[in-house]
């Protein structure tokens, strides 16, 4: 267990599958260097396979007793989706745009398919996913070289990539399959919420990009935060398959609020919904009903008095108080306990900052 | 010390034979090692000599394929020349692969064949098998069979790290950006390690245990030499007479880490070497019959073993193969002073409710394993001799 920790709230509610947070991460981290197939931030339809392809049945986490599963290390092509190219540089020649691999899967294969009959009682939601720094990772406890560590200043799970030898038993043991193998640097890597972003007081690239501000970012144990409100004060954000007994940080607001289904001829089922509970039961546990039930309470609350705390921290008026986050509790946590700067995943974004020039921005000898 | 004085007198009492069962002639030659290679005519003139590897089961792997690849795995006969020019010590390994397999591509499934070579750092004990243990550390030798592997932060050039497709380049400009990233590639897969005990594996980066290492594959074969000086930062092997041992994995079956063969400590000693390690020694008689028996009144309850399942799973360390990679004289060691090599592998946090050992505050950690130092000389020597026995048959 870290000192503190620090927690995602997502509401899944007003998610829309736009994967502008999926974008963002991959520029801020994963279109390189051989991260090219990750995406430390997806957002899934559920039902659906998922990404990796039906991560839920590939093991890993612990069972009630506190042992660690046995996992499978999932396969780029078959699982992932080996990211294609299109032969850009071709069409200038006149050839057809085609890609450069035959695609056969890739994360959002089956992307808002859903469940159910058109136009009846079909349904689906998004679940955005990123690695849950869990109080007790499975990946930490899979790996037989300590190479992973959980930060003790905000509970953030990180690779020590000096120490990563490439064995993978990370992958197996993650019940979450969010910590992903780079085969060309043969280590693993996995999403590092942004930890250069967040001891700068700056949010997750993920959580600062969502148009539909979904993504609350703070200390757990911070009780002014809207982590802890959504969390502990109104228990209406729930971790997703806590069954896996890893204890994750990231929590969801479930989808409750879902449009009514249609009889035979069209007409709407009055108090029926189309996300069926036993699915949200599935994935975020028992607790749901009476989280679902807090919502309906104080919408109806905010409907007939106009006030709700619950309701504000929801709809999330302004950008900046989703996020409690403070530069300046990093930089005194870095000098009381001594702490050089980590070094982050690469430095691009670091050089980059210094770069005077690009070379191929350059005009040059036979390019107009 | 102290252990060491128990040990010394623990071995004495228990009559282990005075010649090294298991050793490497290296023969001296005048030609400078440093030059060699895996096709140099000096091997040749070397004695070949075979010794067995055995499947590591004590600590079971959490990838489920691995489990189902490998559940099977019989022991591995590996044939060793060794060679000595008085400064470089040289070996050069066979052993039968079916498959040639290299960890390249684009995949997160592929794993390569490879090699180990275990030596330790001080000479007046017998560290632990598995990587070291604390006090008695050592060094490994790693080669794999690998594609191109790149630094993980490219050495600082971050120009080169960016996707091709991403890179603001366009035909020849782009042949030749790939053709850089191509060559800032290293495909020798060779690594140095310093350890005390798994998990605690470091990687040596400074150069300071160099070793020449290769790998070559033919004819349902591998070979794989290496050659290192006999003196070096850490090590002093000049005294002519040290303990070796040989780890192989199999990267058709996805071995890494564990998942792999290895061989018990072996003794080497260059030609002309009078010195004698006696915790190499074998162990004279003993009557494996009555160990099984003295082994499922006083071990089962905790350890699994072969066919005998009468303790809880993760328990303690399974001994299906003990006797294939365990020394008489860490056997002895274990079972009556249990708390002389405690390797911080175990991980609570894997199976909490078996914790195979205690950290104090100060970070000393005691083997939840009682001393059986009250067993009679005959049990003891019955036990040790069962025990050599607990080993998967040779393919």
């Amino acid at each position: 267990m870290s000192q503190r920790q620090l927690a995602m709230v997502m509401d899944l509610n007003k998610c829309i599958g736009c994967q502008t947070c999926t974008v963002a991460c991959k520029t801020q981290w994963t279109n390189r260097n051989g991260r090219e197939y990750m995406y430390w931030n997806n957002v899934e339809t559920y039902p659906g396979s998922g990404y990796p392809k039906k991560w839920m049945e590939l093991g890993g986490g612990f069972d009630t007793a506190g042992d660690l599963q046995l996992g499978v290390v999932p396969n780029i092509a078959s699982d992932y989706g080996v990211p294609w190219d299109y032969n850009f540089e071709g069409l200038a020649k006149g050839e057809q745009l085609k890609p450069d691999v035959t695609p056969t899967w890739g994360p959002n294969w089956d992307e808002d398919e859903g469940a159910g009959n058109f136009p009846n009682d079909n349904y689906f939601f998004y679940i955005p996913r990123i690695c849950n720094h869990c109080s007790n990772p499975g990946c930490l406890s899979a790996c037989p070289r300590d190479a992973i560590f959980k930060r003790d200043q905000d509970g953030v799970v990180l690779v020590d990539l000096d120490r990563c030898q490439g064995y993978r038993y990370c992958i197996a043991g993650c019940p979450y399959k969010k910590i992903y193998f780079n085969p060309k640097i043969s280590k693993s890597e996995k999403c590092i919420l942004c930890f250069p972003r967040i001891e700068k007081g700056l949010p997750p690239a993920c959580a600062q990009q969502c148009v539909g501000r979904i993504r609350f970012v703070g200390f757990l144990d911070d009780e002014d935060g809207q982590v802890y409100k959504l969390v502990t004060k109104y228990k209406v954000a729930l971790p997703l398959r806590s069954d896996y007994g890893t204890v994750p940080n990231v929590y969801y607001v479930p989808p409750t609020e879902a449009p009514p289904k249609f009889d035979a001829h069209g007409k709407i089922i009055e108090g029926s919904t189309r996300v069926p509970m036993e699915e949200l039961e599935k994935l975020f546990g028992k607790e749901v009903h009476a989280a679902a039930k807090t919502l309906k309470d104080e919408m109806k609350k905010r409907k007939e008095t106009g006030e709700s705390e619950l309701m504000d921290l929801l709809i999330a008026y302004k950008h900046d108080d989703m996020f409690r986050l403070d530069s300046g509790y990093y930089a005194d946590y870095a000098k009381s306990h001594s702490l050089e700067p980590i070094k982050i995943v690469d430095e691009r974004y670091i050089n980059g900052k210094f770069t005077k020039e690009m070379k191929f921005f350059a005009p040059k000898g036979g390019h107009a | 010390m102290k252990k060491i004085v128990i040990l010394a007198l623990t071995c004495s009492l228990f009559g282990l034979s005075s010649a090294m069962a298991e050793s490497i002639v290296a023969s001296k030659v005048s030609d400078d090692l440093s030059k060699i290679n895996i096709n140099s005519k000096v091997w040749q003139g070397a004695k070949e000599q075979s010794f067995i590897a055995y499947p590591q089961t004590t600590i079971e792997m959490i990838d489920a394929d691995v489990i189902k690849l490998n559940a099977h795995n019989k022991a591995k006969k590996i044939l060793v020349k060794a060679l000595s020019d008085g400064q470089n010590i040289a070996f050069l390994l066979k052993w039968k692969d079916s498959s040639n397999n290299v960890q390249e591509g684009y995949s997160a499934t592929a794993y390569g064949d490879g090699f180990a070579v275990q030596l330790p750092i001080k000479l007046d004990s017998l560290p632990y098998i598995g990587m070291g243990s604390e006090g008695r550390p050592v060094i490994v030798h790693l080669q794999k069979a690998t594609g191109k592997t790149y630094e993980p932060n490219g050495n600082k050039d971050v120009y080169h790290q960016v996707n091709a497709s991403n890179q603001n380049a366009f035909e020849k400009d782009l042949q030749t950006y790939k053709g850089d990233v191509t060559a800032l590639g290293n495909g020798d897969y060779q690594r140095a390690f310093i350890s005390e005990g798994f998990r605690s594996m470091t990687q040596i980066k400074d150069n300071s245990e160099d070793a020449m290492m290769q790998m070559s594959y033919s004819k349902g074969m591998w070979s794989g030499v290496i050659v290192r000086k006999l003196k070096s930062a850490n090590l002093d092997l000049s005294k002519g007479t040290f303990p070796v041992a040989f780890a192989f994995w199999d990267g058709d079956k996805k071995n890494r880490d564990g998942a792999k063969v290895l061989s018990s400590w072996l003794g080497v000693s260059v030609q002309g070497s009078n010195v004698k390690l006696s915790y190499l020694d074998e162990m004279n008689g003993g009557d494996a019959k009555n160990g099984e028996q003295v082994m499922l009144d006083n071990c089962s309850s905790c350890h699994q073993y072969k066919e005998i399942k009468n303790a809880p799973n993760f328990m303690a360390p399974n001994l299906s193969n003990i006797g294939g990679y365990s020394n008489a004289s860490y056997l002895v060691e274990s079972i009556t002073h249990p708390n002389a090599v405690v390797v911080p592998g175990y991980n609570v946090n894997a199976h909490p409710s078996y914790p195979w050992y205690s950290v104090d505050d100060k970070g000393v950690r005691t083997s939840m394993m009682p001393p059986f130092d009250s067993l009679d000389k005959k049990s003891l020597t019955d036990l040790v001799a069962y025990l050599k026995t607990l080993k998967a048959e040779v393919e």
